[in-house]
């Protein structure tokens, strides 16, 4: 049934659109995240759920929200 | 880098505190959730182990407490789950409070109110019926609305942080919030005939389409990227240690965010497409493998040189078992989605089976292994007992492999024995009740495996509760630079920057959604260009579209499909295969997406009435061993008659061909139909006043599924003739 209806669809340039933006994409980041540059940044913020705000006694800074 | 470890001059730290009251909320509406969405879980497992446990009350048949129990597991559950560990985490990982304390609230009572709402309704029937979108039209306004709240609150927080970097979780959660809501504004459009009654926009195989493309994704950006976000902070608190590979967790965000909306179209590709368009459908199925593999080895990896905390600690054992599920059930679903393979477990037991590897092995285990951490955390104590928390682990793992063998069991033999041919090309099989019967001992089996489930879970409330019974609650107030210009180090990569502007950033990760979308979603909504209207095929008639309704009403998709597949055995055992032409007036459709009864696409006309008067009173009446649940009370319910024009003239609206008088004349027409019914059924000795009640306008509806198809065939083959009579003459 869908094989009918998506046989006579008449765009075939759609998914070959979004293959060549995917490759292109995928590229771009695969070479920004392993970009020797990078790595000591992305050490730092690996570590930022880790990295809790101090506590402190209320009322000895200024108060914000 | 943290804002605070940072060199500000003069500048002063800001002191500020967490909400974490609603995050409380959240978690104490998640266990209380969680156990309503098990106890429903096990009743519906007991009724398809044996009928009687649908104790003949319509609310509490199967047909209708499925519905209730997948939105409970999903939204209710899950979702108040996600709220929970978004609110804590996101707060940590910004370094500021919430933005708003009064949306936080609305958030959660709204979202409260709205499973309050589902389950005040699904149990007396009013639903969409359409799977996992059975909520009707103004809770579906409802859900959008507090779906805004919890953006804006998001967001807000995000525009107030003192950390100038988004951690890769919160990537995760801003791909949810805008996916979730494209997702259910399109699935959603459906026009009200009233205050709880509409039928979808879209029809037959459109809806479809657009249904199976909500349904894939929703299990993607409702039941996945929120818990990798969760997982991506959670695992390393637990452990105290960075995720294993930051650099892989970026890829596997954006690999998973392109890949995953756009993997959906292999539900399309399945017997669907030219070659070429199969082909890619398989490899980007295939590559879905990548990023999910790739978070769970990042995931898992985190536990480097503390794995003896999975023997220690109850939620780094729970978080490190959910992993390993995701890595299981994230396998077998791209090998579901190749065509040899779906021809197989397409419609059997397999399929539930792999859905609750997912959601018990990945969203209970992850969401218990978050519990476990977050309680003591946010009660300021520790866990009550670590011993309860192991055997709460062992029930559920029991539990649940119980619950995934006995359904392989089942869903492959029943794929066997209803394909299985003998020589002469006949079934081996034909009663389909023998496939039934042949089950049910692994029903039984799933049933008894449920309850395992069910049992760690109270093991768990009881854990959690005596841990926060023996906490105190302080007021903790935190300090942290405000973020300037001078949070961010210099000579900064234009994506560093990027992640300083969060607004730019969701819009990429829109496109990046939206373009997987187009592939799946614009053929969707362009398919009712391409079906082919043929004449044969009429709208139901008044009585008939009462009787869909029915249908529709007591959830009878939740076990019988209405689509023939192009197999060589269901041909034989159902009829012609189906044809996108049947289905234009279907609004909503209703293919189903399992066959615990037989398929019903050629079931108009097969049985007398009496037999399905008889079926509906009591199906062992006439299908011994038949697990259906009897339906008592359609033969007390009086047919609205009245009611019956509204219905027609939506669907009117929706394009169905109905002129003004076929409509002004709906209830005559109705009565009429009924009346021709109800003389056979009172010439078998059925009382005469049967004319007027709900089970006629079934049987009318059931008896003129397929129907027309059989002209059309006829049609065709008269053509055909005509065609070679001209051309001899």
């Amino acid at each position: 049934m869908k094989q009918e209806v998506l046989r006579a669809w008449d765009m075939p340039w759609l998914p070959i659109v979004a293959l060549i933006l995917f490759v292109v994409f995928f590229g771009a980041y695969v070479f920004w995240a392993y970009r020797k540059k990078n790595q000591t940044l992305f050490q730092k913020i690996s570590m930022i759920p880790l990295e809790d705000a101090p506590q402190i006694k209320k009322g000895s800074h200024n108060e914000a929200r | 880098m943290s804002s605070v470890t940072r060199d500000r001059g003069s500048q002063s730290p800001e002191t500020f505190s967490y909400d974490d009251t609603i995050v409380k909320w959240f978690v104490i509406a998640t266990v209380a959730w969680g156990a309503v969405a098990l106890l429903l879980g096990v009743t519906i497992a007991f009724q398809m182990a044996h009928w009687k446990v649908n104790l003949d009350l319509p609310w509490l048949t199967f047909g209708r407490l499925r519905p209730l129990h997948t939105n409970a597991a999903i939204f209710a559950f899950c979702g108040n789950a996600i709220f929970a560990g978004i609110y804590y985490s996101h707060q940590r990982l910004l370094k500021a409070r919430l933005y708003s304390d009064l949306l936080s609230k609305i958030h959660f009572w709204g979202w409260q109110l709205i499973i309050v709402s589902a389950a005040l309704t699904l149990p007396f029937g009013i639903t969409t019926g359409k799977e996992y979108a059975e909520l009707e039209w103004p809770i579906d306004i409802a859900i959008t609305v507090i779906w805004v709240v919890f953006a804006v609150n998001f967001f807000g927080t995000i525009i107030r942080r003192r950390e100038r970097h988004i951690y890769v979780a919160i990537w995760f959660y801003i791909a949810t919030i805008l996916t979730v809501a494209v997702l259910h504004i399109v699935n959603s459009l459906e026009l009200p005939v009233s205050f709880l009654k509409s039928y979808s926009l879209y029809a037959g195989v459109q809806d479809a389409l657009v249904q199976w493309w909500y349904g894939h994704n929703a299990v993607a950006f409702f039941l996945t990227t929120p818990f990798l976000g969760l997982m991506y902070y959670f695992i390393p608190k637990a452990v105290n240690r960075p995720v294993y590979s930051y650099r892989l967790s970026i890829i596997h965000f954006w690999s998973l965010v392109f890949i995953y909306i756009w993997a959906g179209p292999h539900h399309l590709l399945y017997t669907t497409l030219p070659e070429w368009a199969q082909t890619l459908g398989m490899v980007f199925s295939v590559m879905l493998w990548m990023p999910s593999w790739g978070g769970m080895i990042n995931g898992l990896m985190t536990l480097r040189g503390v794995w003896h905390k999975v023997r220690t600690e109850p939620s780094v054992r729970f978080m490190a078992t959910a992993l390993t599920f995701y890595g299981m059930a994230t396998f077998e679903g791209p090998l579901l989605s190749i065509k040899s393979v779906n021809a197989i477990a397409h419609f059997t037991d397999w399929i539930p089976g792999h859905v609750h590897a997912g959601t018990i092995g990945w969203n209970y285990m992850l969401i218990a292994g978050i519990l476990f951490y977050l309680v003591p955390k946010l009660w300021n104590t520790e866990l009550y007992s670590k011993k309860l928390g192991h055997q709460q682990f062992w029930f559920a793992t029991i539990g649940l492999v119980m619950y995934v063998v006995s359904m392989w069991i089942a869903g492959i033999s029943q794929s066997l024995m209803w394909s299985a041919m003998d020589d002469a090309g006949k079934l081996v099989y034909p009663n389909f009740v023998e496939t039934v019967i042949k089950i049910t001992p692994m029903y039984w089996m799933r049933a008894i495996g449920g309850t395992f489930v069910l049992i760690s879970f109270v093991m768990m409330i009881f854990n959690l509760y005596k841990t926060a019974k023996s906490g105190k609650v302080e007021e903790i107030t935190y300090e942290a630079y405000p973020i300037d210009d001078s949070s961010l180090e210099p000579n900064a990569t234009p994506h560093r920057v990027l992640e300083g502007l969060p607004m730019i950033f969701s819009v990429l990760s829109l496109l990046a959604i939206l373009v997987g979308s187009a592939i799946e979603i614009v053929p969707s909504l362009l398919a009712d260009q391409y079906v082919v209207k043929v004449s044969a095929i009429k709208p139901y008639s008044p009585l008939e579209l009462y009787g869909r309704d029915i249908y529709v009403k007591e959830g009878c998709y939740t076990c019988h499909s209405q689509t023939v597949r192009p197999l060589g055995h269901e041909v034989v055992r159902y009829g012609k295969a189906s044809t996108a032409a049947e289905f234009v007036y279907d609004h909503p459709f209703q293919w189903g997406s399992k066959r615990t009864g037989p398929d019903l696409a050629r079931v108009g006309g097969k049985y007398p009435h009496m037999w399905h008067y008889k079926h509906f009173w009591d199906p062992r009446e006439v299908t011994a061993g038949s697990l259906m649940p009897r339906y008592h009370w359609l033969f007390d319910q009086k047919i609205p008659f009245n009611d019956i024009a509204p219905r027609m003239r939506v669907m009117q609206k929706l394009g169905v061909p109905y002129s003004d008088e076929e409509i002004q004349g709906a209830s005559l027409s109705a009565r009429t139909q009924a009346k021709e019914i109800a003389q056979e059924l009172v010439q078998s000795g059925v009382p005469a006043k049967i004319e007027n009640m709900d089970v006629v306008a079934l049987i009318a509806y059931i008896q003129r599924i397929g129907v027309d198809y059989g002209s059309i065939e006829d049609d065709l083959v008269a053509g055909d003739q005509e065609t070679v009579v001209e051309e001899a003459e």
